[in-house]
């Protein structure tokens, strides 16, 4: 069986007009691009709200124990690796005169991680060269900023670090 | 609506092409039996959708595919609507899918000229049960993990090259966070565009040869 390629017109039936003057495949057309319409706007508001973020908020700085007071370094400069939920993170802890300090390791230029070299008493920065000194200062390559200054605060016997999270 | 899809149809010209198949008469005698096909796709749709949409949270990763389903689960706004559509339009697929392979099995509609479109058919069938299964794992929790541990490993029992199979299958020996990844691809992105495909070939052969007089 070939369909019928000149079935535009419909079975002689369907010709009939009824109460709403129209007939009944007119009807049943609109009717379906009535629905479609309809289903496909709830589908496009549906997805909007899905789409649309349920959280937004301003970080906030939190302060996480990143090790314990004895391990300060006495001078220079100590790479500290903490564990914050599940995942292993560094950061730099200083001496700077009578007091500390935290150094970020993400470097101020496009975010690689520096290391600190202790012969060269540099942070380097292996993306593009990046070089900072040890109270981190940058001194040669491309980033436009010195080394994060993270919050810092000694209680009880440990070391916290505040990171924005 | 029809002015506006009237404009764009006279750059696209895919009406007219298309006359002979929207307009065309059907066979009488016709029973809902035979909007099963018709049904299935509609499941397959909103699969397709309600999947794309999972996919702006969903993390294929061993350590966040956990908890970004918790998040999808709970956080997100209307995301345990998403979730549920997605799940129950899966079962519903195969459902429709058995009831569609009995009706054209039963109108003896696979019978030449119509074998290819069988063929198909099967084709998409599989590649069904296929997102079926890897949709599974990617929860990531107690049920996927296991219930992929004991499916790939019936790959090992196929004679000769069953351990390879089932390497390949994971990825590696174990079921670990590669398997969860190449699931998520398989998933996502090669059955989806392989089914679409199918499809297209399934409808352009049923545009072509009509759909069976019933018996
Ligand atoms: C996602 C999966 C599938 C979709 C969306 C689908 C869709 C359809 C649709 C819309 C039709 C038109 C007639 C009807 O609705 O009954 C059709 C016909 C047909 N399908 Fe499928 N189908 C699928 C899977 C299958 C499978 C698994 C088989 C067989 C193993 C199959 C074999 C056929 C055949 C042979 C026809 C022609 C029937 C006739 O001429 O009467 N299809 N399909
Ligand atoms: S990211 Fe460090 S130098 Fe570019």
């Amino acid at each position: 069986m070939t369909p019928g390629r000149t079935a535009g017109t419909g079975p002689p039936e369907a010709a009939q007009h009824g109460k709403l003057g129209m007939e009944r495949r007119d009807f049943l057309k609109i009717l379906v691009q009535g629905i479609l319409v309809l289903l496909s706007t709830l589908a496009a508001v549906t997805a909007a709200i899905f789409a649309y973020p349920a959280r937004i908020r301003q970080k906030t700085v939190q302060f996480i124990d990143v090790s314990s007071e004895d391990e300060l370094p006495g001078r220079g400069i100590k790479r500290v690796v903490y564990e914050e939920s599940g995942r292993k993170s560094i950061v730099y802890l200083a001496r700077e005169g009578d007091s500390y300090v935290a150094f970020s390791p993400v470097c101020t230029h496009l975010g690689c991680l520096v290391s600190y070299n202790r012969s060269q008493n540099r942070f380097l920065c292996p993306c593009h060269g990046g070089k900072y000194d040890a109270s981190g200062r940058v001194i040669e390559g491309p980033p436009p900023l010195p080394l994060t200054r993270l919050p810092m605060k000694v209680e009880k016997g440990r070391v916290f670090v505040g990171f924005k999270v | 609506m029809g002015k506006i899809f009237d404009w764009i149809d006279a750059k696209f010209h895919v009406k007219a092409p298309h006359g002979g198949f929207l307009q065309r008469r059907l066979p009488e005698g016709l029973s809902y039996a035979y909007c099963l096909g018709g049904a299935a796709f509609t499941a397959y749709t909103i699969l397709l959708f309600t999947g794309m949409l999972l996919s702006i949270y969903y993390v294929p990763s061993e350590h966040d595919a956990y908890s970004s389903i918790l998040r999808i689960q709970h956080e997100v706004h209307l995301g345990w609507l998403i979730r549920g559509m997605h799940k129950w339009s899966a079962t519903i697929l195969i459902i429709f899918l058995i009831g569609h392979t009995l009706r054209v099995f039963i109108s003896r509609a696979y019978r030449p000229p119509k074998e290819l479109n069988w063929v198909v058919g099967v084709i998409t069938m599989v590649s069904c049960f296929a997102s079926g299964f890897t949709g599974y794992l990617l929860p990531w929790d107690q049920k996927a993990y296991w219930a992929t541990e004991v499916g790939t490993s019936m790959a090992h029992t196929i004679p000769a090259i069953g351990t390879y199979v089932m390497y390949f299958v994971r990825g590696g020996i174990d079921v670990d966070g590669t398997t969860l990844i190449r699931f998520y691809s398989i998933h996502v992105h090669w059955l989806p565009l392989g089914m679409l495909a199918l499809l297209w070939m399934h409808f352009h052969m049923i545009k072509r040869q009509g759909i069976k007089r019933p018996l």
